[in-house]
């Protein structure tokens, strides 16, 4: 064995409280970095298939229509072409179809709420829509109580193939006061500057999925192309979807560059969501049909901040308790300096250079943070995966909306495991280096004057 | 003996301390040489500037002025690494205190500076360091750390880990001083046969009269100065 190795180890042991206390934060800290990153890494997770089921293909080609350059539509003209030539630019895709976006008011008796509602073909998107849940009546109605013979839930998904019906989420249902049979008012804007309106009836009411959630509801695809005059040539967005989640860029690269090369005239890339980027469009000259590729991100880009947060909060958390750990380590080397001191002298007086008295303490700071971090990571992860099986219930409408979901989800990551063990060892045998080249400029004589 | 030949030689050599405001001198125009296969003792009162020499000699410190050459070489013009390089090489040390690694049992001890020297294969070590661990008579100790062992033990694990590299010179600063007198002079028993079997050079620092008889040569410091050699 190494003999700085092994002296650097048995010192570790022979300080056994010291080592503990300092491996047992280090340890620690490592363990709370892995469990936040498994969170934000959960929310991400569940963000991106939120996404996935209400608004975003995991790449999209829409685009706005302008009949006059003062107005904006979010159609696209001409679209069996288009999916034609993204067929067969991305054979690898699983599923491609299209659906209508409007952007609307739902108004009822009580209130209105402007958001996005999608004209969609539930046959065609079972799918898609097959993974949202109803949500219990006791979500979305006031004062409700399961008596004798009542069903939890009412209303069902697969009604929206009927014309003239609406999905709302429970927190749009809340708002308006409508439930599963009541009738509503969609009032959306055309390109002619007008609205048109339709009732629909409410078929069924989802339970929320967090923030995505408050911007999404579903009509039947006939009635939006009714609202918006559609020619049935046009479409709102083909949406694309990929086995794996990493196809997804070089599949909009390419499906882009098809497309230009085409000549179909492109937006240049803006990573929003669509309903995002109307009054900027309606401000521009041009005039006619622009197509617009976005990816999942894209679309979800007005939450991704929350995801941001999460991470900078993550960093500054786990970097102030890192630096009073590093000091901790610096402290502990430096009580191990000086009770070694003569020792050090001695080595230095038979012959060990300045360097490998640094490398030792080094090392020694290593074996330590290393093996703490590594112990920390193994409990961090089994504390993500246990924590993950118990689908634990977030309670509280803040939380769900910020994390997302209704239930606690913690997505255990090879890369985030490996990067917070890299992290912690790196940042704290950094750490070392002052006091070890302290140590290191110890002189040989002091053997001679401390007794060991 | 040709000046030259002389393994390490001094001339003029003083040594100043600073002390605060004050200035100690502690050697005042030392010269002298020592040929290899020597075995000399330093005598001197305390306070005579024994320890101060031995440390010139083994390039841990610097003169303040004249000339410190060892092995041919002048120490004042080597560099940290290569003193430290030259200390590995060519000098063993036997401390006062023993200056064991606590953490390292009796033949981790010993083959330390063979690990730093990197010279030798893993199965000559092993032998080489059995060979002197025997010579100390700590056969049967090798597993044990310094505080499982006595002091004269603990003074004979230094001793083996001095000579391990057969060095060209063994210094020790009064080796015996931590001893009761029947170890101490075991050991100077043992440093003695050493110098007789192996040619090793021993040069050693002592107050004690039992041992200054047994050296074939004394130095004897006084106040700094040499008053005979
Ligand atoms: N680090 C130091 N700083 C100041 N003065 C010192 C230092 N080391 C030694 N001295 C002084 O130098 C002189 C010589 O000291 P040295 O230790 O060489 O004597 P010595 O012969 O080894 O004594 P002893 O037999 O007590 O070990 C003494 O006057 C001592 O006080
Ligand atoms: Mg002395």
């Amino acid at each position: 064995m190494n003999p700085f190795l092994l002296i650097a180890a048995r010192n570790l042991v022979k300080n056994r409280s010291r080592t503990l206390l300092l491996g047992g934060a280090v340890a620690s800290v490592t363990l709370l970095l892995v469990v936040l990153l498994g969170v934000v890494a959960g929310v991400r997770q569940t963000l991106l298939e939120n996404a996935l089921a209400l608004s975003s293909g995991h790449v999209n080609v829409g685009g706005f229509y302008k009949i006059s350059q003062s107005s904006a539509s979010p159609i696209l003209t001409g679209f069996q072409p288009i999916k034609k030539l993204v067929t067969e630019t991305v054979p690898n895709a699983t599923l491609i179809l299209e659906r209508i976006k409007a952007w609307g008011k739902i108004i009822s008796e009580e209130g209105a709420v402007q958001i996005p509602v999608w004209g969609v073909d539930v046959k065609r998107e079972k799918e898609i829509l097959g993974k949202l849940m109803l949500a219990p009546k006791r979500d979305y109605i006031e004062g409700f109580k399961l008596a004798e013979g009542q069903t939890e839930f009412e209303g069902g998904v697969d009604q929206l193939a009927n014309r003239a019906g609406i999905i709302l989420f429970a927190t749009h249902a809340r708002k308006l006061k409508v439930r599963v049979g009541d009738t509503v008012t969609l009032s959306v804007p055309t390109y002619r500057n007008m609205s048109n309106t339709k009732d629909v009836r409410v078929v069924a009411v989802l339970k929320d999925l967090g923030m995505m959630s408050a911007y999404t509801a579903f009509m039947n695809d006939l009635d939006a192309r009714e609202l918006y005059q559609m020619q049935p040539d046009t479409t709102g967005q083909i949406m694309i979807y990929f086995r794996n989640l990493s196809e997804a860029s070089d599949g909009e690269n390419k499906i882009r560059k098809a497309l230009s090369e085409r000549g179909y005239p492109m937006l240049d890339k803006d990573p929003n969501p669509f309903w995002m980027k109307f009054g900027r469009i309606s401000a521009e000259s041009w005039t006619g049909q622009k197509i617009d590729v976005t990816n999942w991100e894209d679309e979800t880009s007005f939450i991704k901040w929350i995801l941001d947060v999460y991470n900078a909060l993550t960093f500054l958390l786990t970097g102030i308790l890192m630096l009073i750990v590093v000091l901790g380590l610096v402290n502990s080397l430096w009580m191990s300096i000086r009770e070694r001191t003569g020792e050090i002298g001695t080595l230095r007086a038979i012959g060990l250079q300045r360097s490998k008295v640094r490398l030792m303490f080094v090392i020694e700071a290593f074996l330590l943070s290393s093996s703490s971090a590594a112990v920390g990571v193994a409990l961090g992860t089994l504390f993500n995966l246990i924590l993950n099986s118990l689908h634990l219930p977030i309670r509280g409408e803040a939380f769900q909306m910020f994390l997302m979901s209704h239930t606690l989800t913690v997505a255990v990551r090879g890369q985030d495991v490996f990067f917070t063990f890299l992290a912690i060892t790196i940042f704290l045998t950094l750490g070392s280096l002052y006091p070890s080249s302290k140590a290191s400029k110890l002189k040989p004589i002091t053997a001679m004057n401390e007794a060991v | 003996m040709n000046k030259s030949d002389y393994f390490i030689q001094l001339n003029q050599v003083t040594k100043d301390y600073q002390l605060g405001k004050v200035i100690v001198p502690a050697l005042k125009g030392v010269s002298l040489g020592i040929g290899l296969g020597e075995f000399t003792v330093i005598a001197g009162p305390s306070g005579s500037g024994k320890t101060t020499l031995l440390n010139l000699i083994g390039c841990v410190d610097t003169a303040t002025s004249g000339q410190v050459i060892v092995a041919e070489k002048d120490t004042a013009r080597l560099t940290e690494v290569e003193l430290t390089d030259l200390r590995l090489h060519t000098i063993g040390f036997i401390f006062q205190s023993f200056n064991l690694i606590s953490v390292l049992n009796v033949v981790d001890n010993v083959e330390f500076p063979l690990l730093l020297q990197k010279k030798i294969s893993k199965a000559e070590r092993k032998e080489r360091v059995l060979h002197f661990v025997e010579k100390v008579g700590l056969q049967g100790h090798l597993n044990h750390r310094p505080n499982e062992l006595s002091g004269g033990q603990r003074q004979r694990v230094a001793i083996a880990r001095a000579l391990v590299t057969q060095p060209k010179i063994v210094l020790a600063d009064e080796p015996t001083a931590n001893l009761d007198s029947k170890t101490g002079q075991t050991i100077i028993d043992l440093m003695k046969h050493i110098n007789e079997t192996e040619k090793t050079t021993f040069l050693f620092s002592t107050h004690d009269h039992h041992i200054i008889q047994h050296a074939r040569r004394v130095i004897e410091l006084q106040d700094g100065l040499i008053t005979k050699s």
